[in-house]
C-alpha cells in the first residue's frame, strides 16, 4: 500500500495556546517513531504557535492559518484535514489528544478515511514494519486491549493526557510548512460561540501537583471548608467525585474520573471517597495516594500508598495541624 | 420532529475479569443494562418530546437479548424500537458498527435528530456519534451538557477542558449527551411489562442497503490483538494508626522523608 512515510500528530490549541498534551505526544512520537514526526497545527491567522511547538523538536510542522477553522466545528475541521491528506498522501499514523476536541474530531476523520481508530490510548509503540500497537483500557480500566490496524492508513489513535512526559528537544532541522490556500466550506448548520471558562483556581486539576479530593460524604458546608483549608495549607487544588458536581461551585473540570478528568499529581489525598471504578479510572497516574474513609473495606484503599480508617474530616483536621 | 436515540446494552458492572482458559472477557452471570450515558440521551429525547410532540425511535445493534434494553426504553416513553441483529454484524469495530447504524437511520428516513450517549461504559470509545454523523453527512455536536429546543433547532451547552461553548444547531443534527445534561427517570418492572404491547422491530442485514464488505469483521479495520488485565501498580497499602493525629503526624513525616512533601519556600 502506498502511503506517506510520516507519523502525524494533531496539535490541540485551546484559547490561542497549545494544549500540553501536544508536547507530550511529540516527545513520545520522537522516542518511538523511525519515520519523521509531523505536527499538524491549525491556528488563527495572526498566531505563530509553531514557535512554541518547535521547542519540542518534531521533524516537520504543517501550519494551517485559518480563522474559520479555529472556531472548532468538527465537520469543517474534518473537511480541512481530509483535503490536506488528499494533497500529501495518507500518513502512516495520525494521533490526537483524547480530549473533548480530539475525541470528537478524530472519529469523524476516521469515518471519512474509513480506517481504524483506537480511543483513549494509554500507550503506543511501533513495530518494525510501521504497525502502531495501541494499548487501550476498557470496562472502566479493568481490561487492557492491544489494538492494531493492519491494512488501513493512517492508523489513528487518541491518547490520554498526562500519560507521557513532555521534554523539550533542540532540533535545528524542524521544517515549517505553511498551507495558505486550503478551501474551507462553512458549515451553516452550527453556530458556535466559545468563551474561556472562568479560572477559579489558578491551576486546573489535570495539571496540579497536589490534589485534595472530596467525595459524597463531604458535601456539607463545614466538610467543604475543612477540605479547602487543608488544600490551602498544602497549596493543593480541590478535586471532586461526580455527585459533588451537583453543587454550584464544581463542574466537570473539577471532577476526577471516567466522566471527568484524569489527574497525575505528585500527591493525591482522598477524603471520604470510597473508590468506585469510575473514580479510580482517573487517578491511575497519581504518584502518591493517601486515602481516608470510615469503611475499612473501601476499595480506594487498594489504590492507596497510605490509608486511614476513620473519619475523614478528623483526619483532614489532624493533617492540617501536622503541617503547621 | 423525528428523533432516533441509539443505545447500547452493556454489562451491569464494568468489574469484569479475563477467563484464564478462553483468554476472553468473562461475562458469565453479568446481566445487561442500558449504558448509563444512553439513559441521558433517552431522557433528552423525552424532554424534547414533551415540548414538541416529537416521535422517538430507539435503536440498538446487537444480539437478540438486547431486546430487553429496547423494551425498557419503550417503557420509559419511546414510541418504537428497532433491533439490528444479524450474524453478519458480529465482530464489528466502531467503523463497521457506525456504518450499519447509519444505514438503519437512513432507512427510517427524514430523521431530524440523532441522540447518543457520550460513550459506552464498556468499550469507552465515544466514536459512534462522530462516525454516524459522517456517514449521514450531517453536523455533529458531541458532549452536550445541556440541550434546549428552540425555533428551528437546538441550543446546546458544551464544555471543553478550558472553554465553554454555546451552540445553536439547525436540524438535522447528531448530538451526544453527557451525564450532566439531565436526570434520567427509571421505570419499574410493571411498566416494562406493559411496554410489551409496543413491538420491537428487528432488521437483519438483508433489510438494509448494505455493502457486505463494510459490515462485521470484514468491514473492521481494527483488530484486537490481545486483551489482558492491567498491570497492577503495586501500592504499599500502608495502614496509618487509628488515632487521627498520630496518623497525620506519621504521614507528614513519611512524606517529608520521601521528599514528596518538601517544605514550602
Amino acid at each position: 500500500m502506498e502511503f506517506l512515510k510520516e507519523n502525524w500528530i494533531f496539535a490541540e490549541v485551546d484559547l490561542n495556546k497549545v494544549n500540553p498534551i501536544t508536547y507530550q505526544l511529540i516527545t513520545k512520537m520522537n522516542q518511538i517513531s523511525e519515520l519523521p514526526v509531523t505536527v499538524v497545527l491549525v491556528e488563527g491567522s495572526s498566531e505563530s504557535l509553531e514557535e512554541d511547538i518547535k521547542e519540542y523538536g518534531p521533524d516537520k510542522i504543517i501550519t494551517i492559518k485559518n480563522d474559520q477553522l479555529v472556531q472548532g466545528n468538527d465537520l469543517e475541521m474534518t473537511n480541512a484535514l481530509d483535503t490536506l491528506i488528499e494533497k500529501t498522501g495518507r500518513p502512516n499514523s495520525f494521533v490526537f489528544a483524547a480530549t473533548v476536541v480530539g475525541r470528537s474530531l478524530a472519529p469523524r476523520l476516521q469515518a471519512r478515511l474509513r480506517t481504524g481508530l483506537t480511543a483513549d490510548c494509554l500507550d503506543l509503540h511501533f513495530e518494525d514494519d510501521g504497525t502502531l500497537v495501541q494499548t487501550k483500557p476498557s470496562y472502566g480500566d479493568n481490561i487492557m486491549c492491544e489494538i492494531v490496524v493492519p491494512n488501513h492508513r493512517p492508523q489513528m489513535a487518541t491518547v490520554r493526557s498526562n500519560v507521557f512526559e513532555a521534554k523539550k528537544l533542540n532540533n535545528p532541522m524542524t521544517k515549517v510548512i505553511n498551507i495558505t490556500n486550503l478551501k474551507v466550506v462553512q458549515d451553516k448548520q452550527l453556530t458556535i460561540s466559545s468563551k474561556p471558562l472562568p479560572q477559579e483556581s489558578a491551576e486546573s486539576i489535570t495539571e496540579a501537583n497536589r490534589i485534595v479530593a472530596i467525595g459524597r460524604g463531604d458535601k456539607t458546608e463545614e466538610n467543604l471548608t475543612n477540605a479547602k483549608r487543608l488544600a490551602d495549607k498544602l497549596h493543593a487544588v480541590i478535586g471532586v467525585t461526580r455527585p459533588l458536581t451537583d453543587l454550584e461551585e464544581f463542574d466537570i473540570n473539577d471532577q476526577i474520573g471516567q466522566s471527568g478528568q484524569s489527574v497525575s499529581p505528585d500527591i493525591l489525598i482522598n477524603l471520604g471517597i470510597s473508590g468506585a471504578v469510575q473514580y479510580t479510572a482517573g487517578i491511575s497516574n497519581a504518584k502518591t495516594i493517601v486515602s481516608a474513609n470510615t469503611d475499612k473495606d473501601a476499595p480506594i484503599f487498594k489504590h492507596s500508598d497510605y490509608y486511614y480508617v476513620g473519619n475523614a474530616e478528623e483526619f483532614s483536621k489532624a493533617l492540617e495541624k501536622a503541617l503547621q | 420532529m423525528k428523533i432516533v436515540v441509539g443505545i447500547k446494552q452493556v454489562p451491569e458492572t464494568t468489574n469484569v475479569k479475563i477467563n484464564e482458559k478462553t483468554k476472553n472477557i468473562d461475562r458469565r452471570g453479568i446481566s445487561g443494562v442500558i449504558n448509563q450515558y444512553d439513559r441521558h440521551a433517552l431522557e433528552a429525547a423525552f424532554e424534547i418530546k414533551a415540548k414538541t410532540n416529537a416521535e422517538v425511535i430507539v435503536m440498538t445493534m446487537g444480539p437478540d437479548d438486547f431486546v430487553v434494553s429496547l423494551q425498557e426504553a419503550l417503557a420509559l416513553g419511546a414510541d418504537s424500537a428497532v433491533l439490528l441483529s444479524d450474524r453478519a454484524f458480529a465482530g464489528a469495530d466502531t467503523l463497521a458498527t457506525g456504518y450499519v447504524l447509519s444505514e438503519a437511520i437512513k432507512k427510517i428516513g427524514d430523521v431530524d435528530l440523532v441522540l447518543l450517549g457520550q460513550q459506552s461504559v464498556d468499550a469507552d470509545t465515544g466514536q459512534m456519534g462522530p462516525i454516524i454523523s459522517e456517514f449521514l453527512d450531517i453536523s455533529q455536536v458531541t458532549y452536550a451538557s445541556k440541550l434546549d429546543v428552540e425555533e428551528g433547532g437546538l441550543r446546546i451547552k458544551r464544555y471543553l477542558e478550558n472553554i465553554e461553548q454555546d451552540i445553536t444547531a439547525k436540524l438535522p443534527v447528531l448530538v451526544t449527551v453527557t451525564d450532566q445534561a439531565n436526570d434520567p427517570k427509571y421505570v419499574n418492572i410493571v411498566e416494562i411489562a406493559k411496554s410489551f404491547e409496543k413491538e420491537v422491530t428487528t432488521w437483519h442485514a438483508s433489510d438494509l442497503n448494505l455493502d457486505a464488505d463494510r459490515v462485521g469483521q470484514a468491514g473492521s479495520p481494527s483488530v484486537v490483538r490481545s486483551i489482558s488485565s492491567p498491570k497492577e501498580v503495586v501500592k504499599d497499602n500502608y495502614k496509618l494508626p487509628d488515632n487521627p493525629q498520630d496518623a497525620a503526624d506519621e504521614l507528614v513525616k513519611i512524606l517529608k522523608d520521601k521528599n514528596i512533601l518538601v517544605e514550602d519556600k
